[in-house]
């Protein structure tokens, strides 16, 4: 059984650490991660855009690097969710590319939907002892319905103390190129975001998107708060890490 | 209206009747088929089915309607006999030093007779002789006293249908408003009532069948809920046994 | 803010317009949460609310399909009871038909009830021109009548309004001053509105519903001004949206069900009124003559085309607008047009037929998604908005330095070495501007994002750079698959082909 993570342009370029805690935590399960290298991007910040033409010739290098897995593991419910939701759309007109597509579909996962729906782990053994509170991406519970795996995984953490996040499907104001074109908008929606991130007073913030994370770990940055901001594949390794 | 308003009002329906066929086609061809004359089947037909089995026995129904009623600022009250509910139209009318009521021309208001009571209120019966005055009469009612057809347990309704003797300015002019209803008639859903409507009127509806749930209100004014905007600011539904 | 529907300004301007002023974004925050929430009070009370969604949706979509059919029915029956049916294409027609109908009756005053359809066709100003005053009576749009603006809300045109300002327009109108109390505001509005209503010539309104097979219209209302304007003027137009149509009574249980939930959080509306036709010989209340002014403007252009033929399910609930995370920060005003958000968003360029003027309004929005969760009829709004986008694309209405920015995403993308290159240069030219690890400095392609938070800087070795010497250390150290984790991805290989996505 090939099993192959797709790293996505933003944590392969910026945060590498989540890829290596996802390969990492796999190991631990028995399973050796592949890495093909072809893949560069699912092609959303194009699509979002409207840009159909240019997502597609970024589409097809995961189609082709992905092409002989069996499972295809990724650290981004929004990425994930491109390719579940949009690929068929993407590809609609190209009836040989379509049937690749539907196939790729069938086989990949967001992390935490392959650890608890595929090899049934909702504990990993992990401690990690501090005051944690989870954002859920829109495109990850929206598009791809993850509402309750990541919270399994975090309720078995030995220590680890999970607060509410107000409103918390509230969207962080991401949104790929809205950030930046609509940036007085995304501004204030970070920035709302943040202030119900320190209502909690958590230490930590968790969850499975790094756009949305870099987005919100940016804005508290910006105003100099000290949460710490992880995925939750960075959490859970770095709670199994010391127990080793 | 003038002789020239009326060609105009001709003029504009000639127009309708010209424009009518191409409109449908239009729409026909937008959707890339003929266009369809005979009724399409229909299998989605009101509310899902699961909803056909929710239905309550006549006690829990007045409980539900009372409920709904009265969280929306109306007040209900029952009653087992015709004298126990008009005394207490009469108090009302009393308390409230009522002048001018209005009601519609029922057999059951006809025969509680409620303004024998009250000799200093001016009662008018809603009926067809007096037509030009009675929307005026209607608009200076401090009480408004109508029968309603149905009520409506799961939204706490009252359904009140138009005619020569039951105008539907009743319900909606004076100050006061009194839905007179009888327990049988509170249904646990609103598709009974339209099953019943279909079942009296077929397709030609009465042209007012109005649904009424509480006083009239508005929340326009920075969010302030304030009751009786243009409508009736006070409603009572009394059910007789 | 807003006084006409043609703002001369870019979405963005506006924008930056709506998120300075502290009392709107706090008025829209405070209304908006206080209807989500009733919402979901009120679809868990009622339970079973996603087979009500999925039945609404159905009930619009096969009335959709058919319109022609369900359109020709209603007017068939509406005619049988005497109403006078017009079609109008355009505004422009619509505006005509009403201008002409006002002319025939020698009205000099009409008082309106709620009808965005009637904004759309700017019918206030069309009849000030010609000498008939026009009178908005449903409390909120007669608040910003009188203040010369546009509605911000579907539901609650005048959120972006306090008080105090509610008192000034009053009291001007009064000729007195009138303090900013609710019960004395209210009070002067239903005193000075009704002597309108009883004077007025024509009574107007909008439809919320047309039954087919009865040749009714329905109204909801909760403070009575759209019964007034039905019941008392001698004439009513009605403004009908071609898409505003049921098939039947029993469907109406099903919209009655979803609509007041869903805008207000309510089990009904006050009043829920089913008019068909105008008054009967022997009824003395009522519209003696009744017209209905069914319009397109645009409407049909969705028809036909997969992708925007379900915008016509719209109910014109607004929850999408109290879902919509945009449209909390910045309120209606800022969308330029009748309709505000999620719904204006997808509507505006639409029924407009026009990408280049309107396409920008497809921008504001993170594609969350909440506005497709939180809509009664599943219109996929999130979904239409990227087919606007890709529509701009295509007409070539898109600056040319994002034409050219994805030019080169496409080039770098395409191709793994490419992209690695990439990655590498950046790395060594962030240099210049990282500092701890973040970039902060507002000039340049960042700044949009810079000028709210830190950027981060590149690693200091990708993920693919690092992947070797990492792939090599785990294959020393993983212990072998055990048997039951191989069975699971065997189990999990099986189902793979049956995974459908929504």
């Amino acid at each position: 059984m090939k099993v192959s993570i797709f790293i996505t342009c933003l944590s392969d370029a910026i945060y590498p650490q989540v890829g290596e805690a996802m390969a990492r935590l796999l190991a631990r399960q028995g399973i050796k991660l592949h890495f093909p290298e072809a893949q560069t991007c699912c092609g959303q910040p194009a699509f979002n855009s409207g840009y159909w033409d240019e997502a597609r010739a970024s589409a097809r290098t995961l189609l082709e690097a992905f092409d002989d897995s069996d499972f295809v593991v990724s650290p981004s419910g929004s990425c994930t969710g491109m390719i579940q939701h949009y690929y068929p759309t993407l590809f609609k007109d190209d009836p040989v590319m379509l049937k690749k597509v539907h196939q790729f579909c069938g086989k990949t996962y967001e992390f935490s939907q392959f650890l608890v729906n595929v090899l049934g782990v909702t504990d990993v053994g992990a401690h990690f002892p501090h005051k944690v509170t989870y954002h859920p991406s829109c495109h990850g519970s929206r598009l791809l319905g993850i509402k309750e795996e990541p919270r399994q995984l975090l309720a078995n953490v030995r220590g680890l103390e999970l607060v509410d996040l107000p409103f918390a499907e509230d969207c962080c104001g991401f949104g790929g190129t809205f950030a930046v074109k609509m940036s007085d908008i995304s501004g204030a929606m970070v920035e709302e975001k943040a202030q119900h991130v320190l209502e909690t007073e958590a230490e930590v913030l968790v969850g499975m998107d790094m756009g949305c994370l870099m987005n919100i770990g940016g804005r508290l940055r910006y105003e100099g708060r000290p949460v710490r901001v992880m995925h939750l594949a960075e959490l859970l390794y770095e709670g199994v890490k010391q127990e080793v | 209206m003038s002789k020239q308003g009326e060609d105009i009002i001709r003029q504009l329906d000639d127009q309708a009747a010209q424009k009518e066929e191409q409109f449908f086609a239009h729409i026909a061809n937008r959707l890339n088929r003929p266009r369809i004359t005979r009724a399409p089947a229909h299998p989605f037909r009101g509310a899902p089915d699961f909803w056909h089995a929710y239905d309550l026995s006549e006690e829990k129904r007045i409980e539900l309607f009372m409920a709904n009623w009265t969280s929306m600022g109306g007040n209900a009250q029952r009653f087992s006999d015709i004298v126990s509910l008009r005394t207490y139209i009469e108090d009302m009318a009393k308390t409230m030093k009522a002048k001018y009521m209005i009601r519609f021309d029922h057999p059951l208001l006809n025969e509680m007779n409620v303004e024998q009571n009250l000799p200093d209120v001016e009662m008018t019966v809603w009926n067809e002789q007096a037509q030009e005055e009675l929307l005026t009469k209607a608009a200076g009612a401090d009480i408004g006293i109508a029968v309603v057809d149905y009520a409506i347990a799961h939204t706490g309704t009252v359904v009140a249908v138009s005619g020569a003797k039951q105008g539907r300015s009743v319900s909606l002019l004076p100050t006061v408003f009194i839905a007179v209803l009888r327990a049988h008639d509170i249904k646990t859903k609103m598709g009974e009532v339209m099953a019943d409507l279909t079942r009296r009127f077929g397709t030609k509806l009465p042209a007012g069948i109005h649904f009424i749930s509480g006083p009239s209100r508005s929340a326009d004014i920075e969010n302030d809920l304030t009751i009786g905007v243009h409508g009736p600011g006070i409603v009572h539904a009394l059910i007789l046994d | 803010m807003s006084t006409t529907f043609n703002p001369t300004t870019t979405i963005k301007e506006r924008a930056r317009i709506s998120l300075n002023d502290e009392f709107l974004r706090n008025a829209v925050k405070y209304t908006t949460e206080k209807l989500r929430t009733s919402k979901k009070l009120a679809s868990d009370e009622l339970g079973n609310w996603e087979e009500w969604r999925e039945r609404a949706r159905q009930i619009r979509l096969h009335t959709i399909a058919h319109l022609d059919y369900y359109l020709s029915e209603f007017v068939k029956n509406a005619r049988a009871n005497g109403v006078h049916v017009h079609f109008a294409s355009t505004a422009r027609e619509a505006v005509d038909i009403t201008l002409k109908i006002a002319e025939a009756k020698g009205a000099k005053s009409v008082v309106k009830s709620k009808s965005m359809v009637s904004e759309e066709l700017h019918i206030n100003h069309r009849l000030e021109e010609i000498g008939v005053e026009a009178i908005e009576t449903d409390l909120g749009e007669y608040i910003i009548q009188l203040a010369g603006e546009t509605p911000s809300h579907i539901i609650i045109p005048a959120i972006h309004k306090n008080k105090q300002q509610v008192a000034d327009l009053f009291s001007e109108e009064a000729g007195e001053t009138l303090p900013p109390e609710t019960p004395i505001l209210a009070g002067f509005a239903r005193a000075k509105l009704r002597e309108k209503f009883l004077e007025a010539d024509i009574g107007m309104t909008g439809c919320n519903f047309a039954i087919a097979e009865t040749g009714s219209m329905v109204l909801f209302s909760n403070e009575g001004n759209a019964r007034m304007v039905s019941t008392v003027p001698k004439t009513q137009i009605t403004y009908m949206g071609m898409e505003r149509i049921i098939p039947s009574l029993e469907d109406l249980e099903v919209m009655a069900t979803m609509l007041p939930r869903a805008a207000t959080g309510q089990k009904l509306t006050v009043y829920m009124s089913a008019i068909t036709g105008p008054r009967r010989p022997d009824d003395s209340d009522g519209p003696e003559e009744m017209h209905i002014i069914i319009l397109d403007n645009g409407r049909s252009s969705q028809l036909g085309d997969p992708e925007f033929q379900e915008v016509l399910n719209c109910i014109r609930c607004g929850a999408c607008l109290n879902a919509c995370p945009v449209y909390r920060h910045v309120g209606g005003h800022t969308y330029g047009w009748v309709y505000s958000g999620p719904i204006g968003a997808v509507l505006t360029p639409r029924l407009n037929q026009d990408t280049e003027k309107w396409g920008e309004v497809a921008y504001a929005s993170s594609l969350c998604g909440a506005c497709y969760e939180a809509c009664p009829v599943k219109i996929p709004l999130h979904d239409m908005l990227v087919y606007i986008r890709r529509q701009k694309v295509e007409e070539g209405h898109t600056p040319a330095s994002e034409r050219m920015a994805f030019k080169g995403f496409k080039y770098i993308m395409s191709n793994h070495r490419r992209f690695k290159r990439t990655v590498n240069l950046g790395r060594t030219g962030q240099k210049v501007v990282v500092r701890d690890g973040v970039i902060t400095s507002k000039i340049g392609p960042l700044k949009g994002w810079t000028e709210y938070r830190y950027a981060p800087s590149l690693a200091e070795h990708s993920f693919r750079d690092s992947w070797r010497n990492l792939y090599a250390e785990l294959e020393g150290s993983t212990p072998d698959m055990s048997s039951d984790v191989m069975k699971r991805l065997e189990e999990a290989k099986k189902k793979q082909g049956g995974r459908r996505h929504e």
